[in-house]
């Protein structure tokens, strides 16, 4: 790697330097802007590229990656409208945060937890791309749903008020996951002759209905509170609500520590994606929190999870592309495209054949990375104003983001249908008190799963015994069981004699007044 | 809150016995042999939610007694619900019959107006903004390539 | 169409740097056509092969045509409501799909609601073609199809990738006739595909092509199109293997119904320049895309009859499509 000194020689120049920076800045507006997510952004502006100097192009494209992965804690933060489905559970906290006047603390939070997070990534990239990668080969449709079942023990956790509802919510998560061609038989399922329908429901205008337009419903029927409360806000603010304290650092830095393995440990399955990550995340630290039932009402910790968790999965997703050419995201496979298209073949003849350009790209990432922080707080100081924007003046604006977000995923007005029907769902998911965020979880990790039992009922040979030669599975079939067990016990002290509902009864009006969805 | 979530709890249940015998059988077809029936996991979640909801209304029933609260979906929810789906049909419709730049701009203006402002500068000049800055984001970023 | 206005205002601007890029402007064509940007439809989502080389396409013919063409991605249904979406423009030249011809001479057979004939629009010409094969990881004990078999036939449970119905239908149609016992892992892309082979889950997979990207770990046991690959010359086709069951697939250039022949003219030879222009084949050689040219005639030719033998085949199909 005595390539990368060159690499970075080669980076440090005012234009390819001009052209990351670009990246990361539309990387981040897009990503601030909800509707408006990354692989939108790096699709559209791949032709831009055209004739960029490779190292330029390619730093440019993972640039906005990069930036609209930590961009998206602006608007979630902000407006309780994730940028992207990735970003939801910074909202859970992040939102409640800007309503106490503290958006600053959060959004700065948000920032060092994702450049933290996509720092450590690429670095691990870089680093052990090439072991990496190899070693998740030996993750099997059997291990991935050893593991998919692993990571739905923190769903329990996530339900906010109700486990009850929580779990029909996850529920339905799954039930409408369904929807489509089943890819085994491919048999439509539910899709009522609807060909725009066999591909299922592609999950950003549902995530845009159901977390954008459905909460702005939501604000819209809540103008003169919010209107209120932000007169609140913009006249009593201490100094102390805009900054991050050192004791929050020391108790974040463990938090967003796990978030960027979690993160990056997600990013290089293939198949998983950035939500899996950043929901994962959050569970891990919600559970392991002295204060578990704190989070929904402002605890910085969530921010932080969530966030470093998010941004690490853009970097590492990178690794199976570049060491095995096997794209596992969505992300990846768009950059595919972008690096034939200048000359890079991602596989691991790359690092034979291009050792140069690839050392270049890897300093572009980093310096994209260091970047992105200085980016971060310019834009942010901006942002942050805009919460004192009064919000019908906002809703408008957002409701037209949503759509055409919405609509450049196929290009066709279908997607707007999908974005009102999840709209009117999740807004009465929300009002009626069913977590969203157990139904991302089960419409995202849902199929997933199926599908994995599916091909493993097949590669097992139709035989359970054949389970022992994978052994990663057992591994984590074992701490399923630990992992239920030990929730099992540790939350029996606390069960409250209110039966159907968790938590002692205060806790319903917090609840109903965030209106953070938990 | 309570009688919300008897509320929804009967209608989830009725809900999902209608997918599970009327709507399931009718749209996905079985599986071939030797495979996952295509039915089991849409199954499974109707069952899974006719149950729980049954759960969710019987708690909710046995604990009345107590206050209730307010409801947590109100006349004037309602109401702006309606406002902004008009709106959205609205836009719709003008969309089919002449393009996205007139009903992105009712979409806006008519969203401010639903929502109560009334000068005639923002009304005018915010979508007229937005739909600039959509445009100089798509457009003029892939124009400035020109080094 | 007004489904295209924001997209034309967006790609009015991407067509113009492009088209800058390509260096030359020349003048107007006497006749009128084009009248002004072009929609290039792709029936697949952003980043795939398909993508690719259309916007590779895309940037060659817009050079040659003088006016910008904007890429518009519409994937769903294989690319079925793109070309549905076609069906409804006007046949002026202004609109066209690029996407595999797969969408017409295959999806009809397999999808019960997609009902195209080749009759039911008008054809550009063909540019390169899908090297579709069935891959495996180097160190497999078996070369060659019939060598599999054979491997096949000693080893019953193994496992077999598929992402697709025609997938399923070669290894159906090789059990069926052989008595093998093969199970069908379903899989859901070709990066999940190339996951497998190279994590030896599977014994062996069904590729659209992208399998030579990893030429030094992966291998091709057979090739599924009526000639031998280009990237993979020494690979017997599954026709000289016996089984009638080649389908070729190449990407085409679709035009609605009704265009007239002098458009489709102009627009073959535009796209033939792509043969020739350096960029392009730089791009599809780094991809193992083999060019292969197609003009309008022989671009009828050959979706007449490639419907027809493709509806042979997949009607005959067993279980496992539908």
């Amino acid at each position: 790697m005595d390539y990368l000194a060159l690499g970075f020689m080669d980076v440090l120049n005012p234009v390819t330097m001009f052209w990351v920076a670009a990246g990361v800045t539309i990387g981040y507006v897009l990503g601030a802007i909800p509707g408006l997510g990354k692989a939108t952004g790096v699709a559209v502006s791949i032709p831009l590229t055209f004739y960029l100097q490779p190292v330029a192009a390619l730093g440019m494209l993972i640039g906005i990656a990069k930036g609209s992965a930590a961009g998206s804690a602006v608007s979630a933060i902000l407006l309780n409208t994730p940028g992207e489905p990735s970003s939801a559970p910074t909202a859970l906290d992040g939102y409640p945060l800007a309503r106490q006047g503290k958006a600053q603390k959060a959004l700065k939070m948000g920032l060092f937890a994702s450049v933290i997070g996509d720092f450590f990534s690429t670095v691990i990239l870089i680093v052990l791309a090439a072991p990496l990668a190899h070693y998740a080969l030996l993750i099997g449709p059997v291990e991935l749903a050893a593991i998919l079942l692993f990571s739905l023990t923190f769903i329990g956790g996530l339900s906010g008020g109700s486990m009850l509802k929580g779990l029909i919510a996850a529920a339905f998560g799954i039930f409408f996951a369904t929807i489509g061609l089943e890819g085994e038989t491919f048999i439509p399922r539910m899709t009522f002759g609807l060909l725009e329908l066999d591909d299922g429901i592609s999950l950003v205008p549902m995530a845009i209905g159901m977390l954008a337009v459905a909460e702005m419903f939501i604000q819209a029927g809540e103008l003169k509170r919010l209107d209120v409360e932000t007169e609140a806000i913009s006249k009593g603010s201490n100094p102390g609500d805009n900054v991050v304290t050192r004791a929050e650092w020391r108790r974040c830095a463990p938090v967003i520590a796990r978030g960027t393995l979690v993160g990056s440990l997600i990013g290089i399955l293939p198949g998983l994606g950035a939500s899996v990550g950043s929901f994962l995340s959050y569970g891990m630290t919600q559970r392991l929190s002295k204060t578990p039932e704190k989070f929904g009402t402002g605890m910085i910790e969530g921010v932080a999870a969530a966030e470093s968790a998010d941004n690490a999965v853009v970097p590492s997703s990178l690794v199976p592309l570049f060491a095995l050419g096997i794209p596992g995201s969505v992300i990846a496979a768009i950059l595919i495209a972008a690096f034939i298209l200048h000359g890079l073949t991602p596989g691991p003849l790359m690092f034979q054949q291009q050792p140069r350009l690839v050392a270049d790209v890897y300093a572009a990432m980093l310096f994209a990375s260091v970047v992105m922080l200085v980016i971060g707080y310019t834009c942010q100081s901006l942002f942050a104003k805009i919460i004192r924007v009064p919000m019908r003046l906002i809703i408008p604006g957002v409701l037209l983001l949503c759509c055409v977000g919405a609509y450049m995923e196929t290009s066709s007005i279908f997607s707007i249908y999908v974005m009102l029907f999840f709209a009117l769902f999740g807004y009465l998911a929300r009002k009626l008190d069913f977590s969203f965020v157990t139904f991302l979880i089960g419409f995202v990790i849902g199929p997933k799963l199926e599908f994995s039992f599916r091909q493993s009922i097949q590669l097992l040979d139709h035989n359970a015994v054949n389970l022992l030669h994978h052994p990663i599975a057992i591994v984590f079939l074992v701490l399923t069981v630990a992992t239920l067990w030990w929730i099992g016990r540790w939350k029996r002290p606390q069960m409250p004699s209110a039966p159907g509902e968790r938590g002692p009864a205060p806790r319903t009006d917090i609840a109903s007044d965030h209106k953070g969805g938990s | 809150m309570r009688r919300a979530n008897v509320l929804s709890g009967m209608v989830l249940t009725a809900f999902s016995l209608i997918m599970l015998f009327v709507v399931i059988p009718w749209q996905i077809d079985p599986a071939p042999a030797g495979m996952i029936s295509t039915r089991l996991v849409p199954n499974m979640m109707m069952i899974a939610i006719a149950v729980m909801s049954v759960i969710l209304v019987v708690t909710n029933l046995k604990s009345a007694g107590g206050a209730d609260g307010p409801s947590p979906i109100t006349l004037a929810d309602l109401r702006m619900v309606l406002r902004i789906g008009g709106l959205f049909v609205v836009t719709i419709v003008l969309y089919l019959l002449t393009g996205p730049l007139p009903a992105g701009f009712a979409l806006v203006a008519g969203g401010l107006l639903a929502l109560g402002e009334r000068r005639p500068l923002p009304l005018i000049a915010m979508p007229a903004l937005l739909l600039t800055a959509l445009w100089l984001l798509f457009y003029k970023v892939l124009g400035t390539a020109i080094v | 169409m007004k489904t295209f206005t924001k997209r034309g205002l967006l790609g009015a601007a991407l067509g113009l740097a492009v088209a800058v890029t390509a260096g030359s402007l020349p003048a107007q064509a006497a006749d009128g056509y084009p009248s002004g940007p072009i929609t290039m439809l792709v029936g697949y989502g952003a980043g795939g092969q398909t993508d690719l080389v259309a916007r590779a396409a895309a940037q060659v013919m817009s050079g040659q045509l003088g006016v910008p063409i904007n890429v518009v991605n519409m994937p769903g249904a294989g690319g079925s409501l793109a070309a549905y979406e076609l069906s409804k423009a006007k046949p002026d030249g202004q609109t066209l799909l690029f996407h595999s011809n797969s969408v017409i001479n295959s999806a009809p057979f397999i999808m019960d609601r997609v009902n195209f004939k080749p009759g039911d629009f008008e054809y550009a010409g063909m540019i390169t073609a899908y090297q579709v094969g069935l891959a495996t990881h180097k160190d497999a004990p078996f070369d060659t199809l019939p060598e599999y078999i054979a491997w096949a036939k000693e080893h019953p449970g193994s496992s077999y990738g598929a992402l697709s119905p025609e997938a399923r239908m070669y290894i159906n149609a090789i059990s069926e006739k052989e008595g093998l016992d093969v199970n069908i892992v379903p899989l859901k892309s070709g990066g999940e595909m190339l996951n497998a082979l190279l994590g030896r889950q599977v014994e062996l997979a069904f590729s659209g092509g992208i399998h030579f990207r990893n030429p030094d770990e992966l291998k091709t046991i057979s090739a599924l199109t009526t000639f031998r690959q280009p990237s993979a010359p020494d690979v017997a086709t599954i026709e000289e293997d016996g089984y009638p069951l080649a389908m070729d697939t190449r990407t085409t250039l679709i035009l609605p119904k009704g265009t007239p022949r002098a458009v489709l003219d102009k627009l073959a030879a535009a796209l033939k320049a792509a043969e020739t222009d350096e960029n392009f084949m730089k791009i599809t050689e780094s991809a193992n895309i083999p060019i292969m040219y197609l003009g309008v005639d022989d671009a009828y030719a050959e979706m007449n009859s490639t419907y027809e033998k493709h509806k042979k085949i997949l009607e005959n199909a067993g279980p496992g499509s539908n």
